[in-house]
Parts: structure tokens; sequence; C-alpha cells
């Protein structure tokens, strides 16, 4: 569904990115971890086309992102990101209401109307609606921009893609769990997610296939089980940590500092 | 949204036609007839029952006026709507980050210059040296502000701020020398332009402002989605479709156009942009979906009251009518400032 040959990437001359190859399925739900500086959040900007760069092209349904007109890229991807604007003067509706501004022309119609109601249900934000979006509190805040994300991609659309960066920074435990459940269940629906997460607990979890990065390299990309071994982990994270099984549900369990 | 923006849109135009008319019957000059539909089907029968000097007051005098206030209200409204959107801050507007003064400054070198220059341009472009110089001073201003303040789609306000401080000084610098080596003549234009006035309407310049006007709101008004989605940051608008880098484009271009003739025609009238979206913000929020067309039309109503004030409050002379709406600017500007306190 998304393929990247070969993506570097330098600020300043400084590399953050080295030889990075992905390619996501349809259906896939892939995790980037890392320790911080990894560059995480630059591949998937990247990724997602935020950054412009002069390199092979990343092929987005077999296309490029060159190809593909405006509004037909935004019914089909969307982008949570990291650092959301903390001063927009509207209610959290509108916020969310943005998400389908690339369905309407002037006036929002039912089916927007319905499919913000629908999001703000997912991401419980739905008692905040007329609340100023500036009293917000940033959980709140995250999960009325995670609402946004979801009613940009809520349409009849095959084969969507969502990336996500950090999407759980600030949420609560039952929060972290409700979006996350959430999109496993687009993902199943033959669409795919990028996202990058510090908790590698939930990516062992949720996770179809993950990229370890460190230094702008890939570590390793594989299912959970191959990626969350012992030795990679503390290697990589530079601190002793042991693997055991989920009682729970068989994946690999990461417990650091023994 | 589930606001009527229609609805909103007709009462306050049925607003401005009523102020419109009731400014027509302002002035130290008074009609014969007092009924507005008498005056009108006298001048459009044409038959005598008007006389010449009624005419020419309302044809030649107040009605042009009346209608370069309106355009030139909503055009500087509508302009600092639209550049507080693009820097996404309430205090970007086109006198306060230096771009009348930008401006003001190429007019004033137009007006002293131009003698020397215009016998080496075609004659065609006599006529439009002012506001093209004008325009062409505008433009730069905004892009050497945009390009000092604005860095990976964040603008840095305090150097908003100051490059326009420092282009606003840099204007009076050579105002101050324009006035030394100036005639008599191109002396009292210079304080025409300093001051600012509707004293100068004529249907020529209304009618060229008119089609400016049209074709930057042609481009400029429906893009109230778009500004509300930049409130996310430019990457996050551009995820939702938005074309952000060719918008900011017809912004710059189509601003500096508006505010380039409205310094040609009127001088400096400041603080419209400012006002405008600041009361309007107060009843709408920041949905730029609303306050973009209703700028439009609250910008001409604000320039409409304050010029008829300006012509009848002191009959028979005038005050400039930039003293005015500095009056209402600055205490809104001081406003904006102390509640932006802990973000500047």
């Amino acid at each position: 569904m998304l393929e990247a040959q070969n993506i570097s990437y330098a600020h300043r001359k400084f590399s953050i990115l080295e030889n990075i190859d992905v390619s996501v399925n349809y259906g896939e739900l892939l995790v980037i971890v890392g320790p911080n500086g990894a560059g995480k959040s630059t591949l998937l900007s990247v990724l997602a086309n935020e950054l412009a760069r002069h390199e092979e092209p990343i092929l987005f349904k077999k296309k490029a992102f060159k190809e593909w007109g405006d509004k037909d890229l935004a019914h089909s991807k969307a982008k949570f990101s990291q650092s959301n604007s903390h001063d927009i003067p509207l209610s959290a509706k509108d916020v969310v209401m943005m998400g389908r501004y690339p369905y309407f022309a002037s006036i929002p119609q039912k089916k927007d109307q319905d499919a913000t109601q629908k999001a703000m249900e997912e991401t419980d934000v739905a008692a905040l609606a007329s609340r100023d979006y500036n009293s917000l509190s940033g959980g709140e805040k995250q999960r009325v921009h995670l609402a946004r994300v979801l009613a940009q991609l809520d349409n009849e659309v095959e084969n969507k893609m969502v990336f996500l960066d950090e999407p759980l920074n600030n949420l609560d435990v039952l929060h972290q769990h409700r979006i996350l459940h959430t999109i496993k269940k687009f993902t199943q629906n033959g669409n795919a997610a990028i996202m990058v997460l510090h908790d590698l607990n939930l990516a062992a979890q949720f996770a179809d296939r993950v990229m370890l990065l460190k230094k702008g390299k890939i570590v390793a990309h594989d299912v959970p089980a191959a990626v969350f071994t012992k030795e990679i982990i503390s290697r990589v994270y530079n601190f002793p940590c042991i693997v055991c099984p989920n009682p729970v549900n068989k994946n690999p369990l990461i417990i650091f500092g023994t | 949204m589930k606001h009527r923006l229609g609805i909103y849109i007709v009462l306050s135009l049925l607003l401005l036609a009523l102020l419109a008319v009731v400014s027509l019957y302002m002035g130290v000059y008074v009609f014969e007839k007092h009924s507005i539909i008498d005056v009108f089907k006298g001048i459009i029968y044409n038959d005598g029952s008007i006389d010449a000097a009624d005419r020419f007051v309302l044809m030649d005098l107040r009605l042009p006026r009346i209608v370069m206030g309106i355009l030139i209200g909503s055009a500087l409204a509508v302009s600092g709507t639209c550049l507080q959107g693009m820097f996404r801050n309430p205090l970007a507007t086109p006198d306060l980050i230096g771009i009348t003064a930008g401006a003001s400054l190429f007019a004033a070198v137009a007006i002293v210059l131009g003698v020397y220059i215009k016998p080496y341009i075609p004659e065609v472009f006599h006529f439009s040296f002012l506001s093209l110089m004008a325009f062409v001073g505008a433009f730069l201003t905004m892009i050497l502000v945009y390009r000092i303040s604005t860095q990976n789609g964040r603008t840095n306000v305090v150097m908003m701020l100051l490059t326009g401080v420092a282009i606003t000084s840099l204007g009076f610098a050579v105002m101050g020398l324009l006035i030394y080596f100036s005639k008599e003549e191109q002396l009292r234009d210079l304080t025409f332009w300093n001051l600012g006035s509707l004293a100068g309407a004529t249907w020529t310049k209304n009618g060229i402002l008119a089609v400016i006007i049209t074709v930057a709101y042609f481009f400029l008004i429906n893009k109230g989605k778009a500004l509300n989605a930049m409130m996310l940051g430019e990457h996050d608008a551009q995820h939702l479709g938005i074309p952000v880098e060719r918008i900011k484009k017809q912004i710059i271009l189509l601003t500096a156009l508006m505010v380039g003739t409205c310094v040609a025609f009127a001088g400096t009238i400041g603080f419209v942009g400012l006002i405008v979206p600041y009361i309007l913000r107060l009843v709408f929020k920041s949905n730029y979906h609303l306050i973009l067309p209703m700028s439009a039309i609250f910008g001409s109503i604000l320039l409409l009251v304050a010029d008829t004030i300006s012509r009848t409050i002191a009959p028979p002379s005038e005050i400039p009518i930039g003293v005015l709406t500095a009056f209402m600017g600055a205490p809104i500007f001081i406003t904006i400032l102390i509640r932006n306190r802990n973000a500047l």
C-alpha cells in the first residue's frame, strides 16, 4: 500500500535518516519505536509527504504523492501530529469538523455532522463538543485531534492510511486502549496505519509489525516477537531488560530495569 | 458553523445601506428636497427638478466619497483578516507589520520623483503610476516581513511586529527627507498621505478600486475554511487537502494589491484591519468562515461611519479620518497585547 525505498533525510548536514526502506501492506498496523532522537517522527513526516524530497518518490497505492489530487489524497490519508497547536479559538466541535473540510464546500452536510459526532463519541469527547478548544486539558485536546483525524477518513474509499505520531501521549490508560482498539479496527478493514509509539508493551500487543530505529537506521523490522528480544531491546535502549511471554495474550512482555 | 452566515450578511448589508443613506444627508450642505426618493428620481429622469448645486454635491462630492469609504473600508478589513489568518496572529494587520508604511513610502517617492520619471514611461501608465508604486511597496514589504518573521510555517510575532516598526520608521525618515526637498504642491500631497482622507474620491478611482476588490474577493472571500485549517499548522492543513502554499501566495499578492491601491487613493488610514476582525472575533470566535465575509461588510460600516463623523463633527473643516480610526484602534491594540502577554 505504501512503498518507500532508500529514504535519507538530513537537516543542515546533520543526518537524521539513512537509507530506510519501508513498505506497508493492506491491513497492516506498523509501529515505529526507538529511543529519543532515533528519527521516528521525521520518518513519519517523510512517509506522510510533509517534507520535500528529491529522491525516489514514495508510492502510495502505487501512485507517487505528486500524482494525487489534493482532495483525493485527503480522502485516503490523514495524519495526527505530535505538535498540535495550543491556540485555536474555536469550539472543540469546530476543530473536529475541520476533518470534514475535504468533503463540503461551505456548509457542512448531514453526513459531515454525523461523521463528526461519531468520531467524537469514538474518542470520548462528545461531551466537550461546545467547549472552547483552548480551555481543554492536554489529553482532551489530543482526543479532539484524534477525532478530527477519524472524521477525515470516515468515507467509502477503500484502503485508507493513517499516520499517527505518538497518539497516546497525555492519555490515561482507558483512552490509550480505546484509541488503539479503534485503530486496530480501522486496519482490519483493509486500511493501514503507521504509528510512532513509546510504550513497547502496547506496541507488542497491537502491532502487526514493528520497526525499531536507532540514530536514523533500522535495527529491526519484523513481527513483534522477532523484534522484542532481550538482546535487541537492551542493546538499543542501552538499559537492561528481560522479555517474557505476556500471561494473558502471549505477546512479548518487556520489563525494564531488571 | 451552525451560524447562519446568509442571514448575518443580509442584515449587515441592510445596516450598511441605511448608514449610507444617513451619511448622504449629513454634512454642511443641506439638500432642497428631503426625500431620498425624490432626489434620485430627479437625478435619474434629469427633469430639472434638482438644481445644479444639489446635483453636484450629491453626485460629485458625497456619493463618490461614500462609495470610496465603503470600498476602502472593506478592502482594508479583508486584508487584515487574511493576513491574520496567514500569520496566525490577531496583530498581523497591514499597518502594524509595515505594509501600509511600505506602500506610502513608495507612493511618496512616486509623488516627489514622479516629475522626473514620468517623461520616460508611456503615457497610459501616468495615471496608475502612483497605485502601481504603492502596490510594489506593499508587495516588497510583505515579502520582507514574511521572510524575516516566519520559519517553517511558524510566525515569530515579536519579529513580525518589529519588522513593521523598522519599516515604518524607515518610512518616516524617507518622508521627512522628501518633505524637506519637495515643492509647495507636493508638500500638500505628502501631508495627505500621512493623515489619510477620503476627500479625493472620484468615480474613476472608485471604478479602479471596485475592479481590484472584485478580483481579490473572487479568490480570497471563500478561503475561510482554509484559514481555519491553517490554525492547526501548515502541515496539518495540507493533510486536509488545503493547498497552503498557493493560498499564501494569493493572500500576499492580493492583499498587497488592495492595500497598495487604498494607500494610493486615500493615504494611510490605520487600524481598520485590526478593529474589524477584533470585534467580529468577540462574536464569532476565530471562525474565519464567518469573520472573513463579515469583515468585508463591517469594514465598510466602520469606515463609512468614521468618515461621516470626520466630515461633520467640526464643520466647516474636517478631522483627518486616520485620527478617528487610531483613537479606536490603539486601545484595541493594547487590549490584544495584554491578552497575549504570555504568548509573545
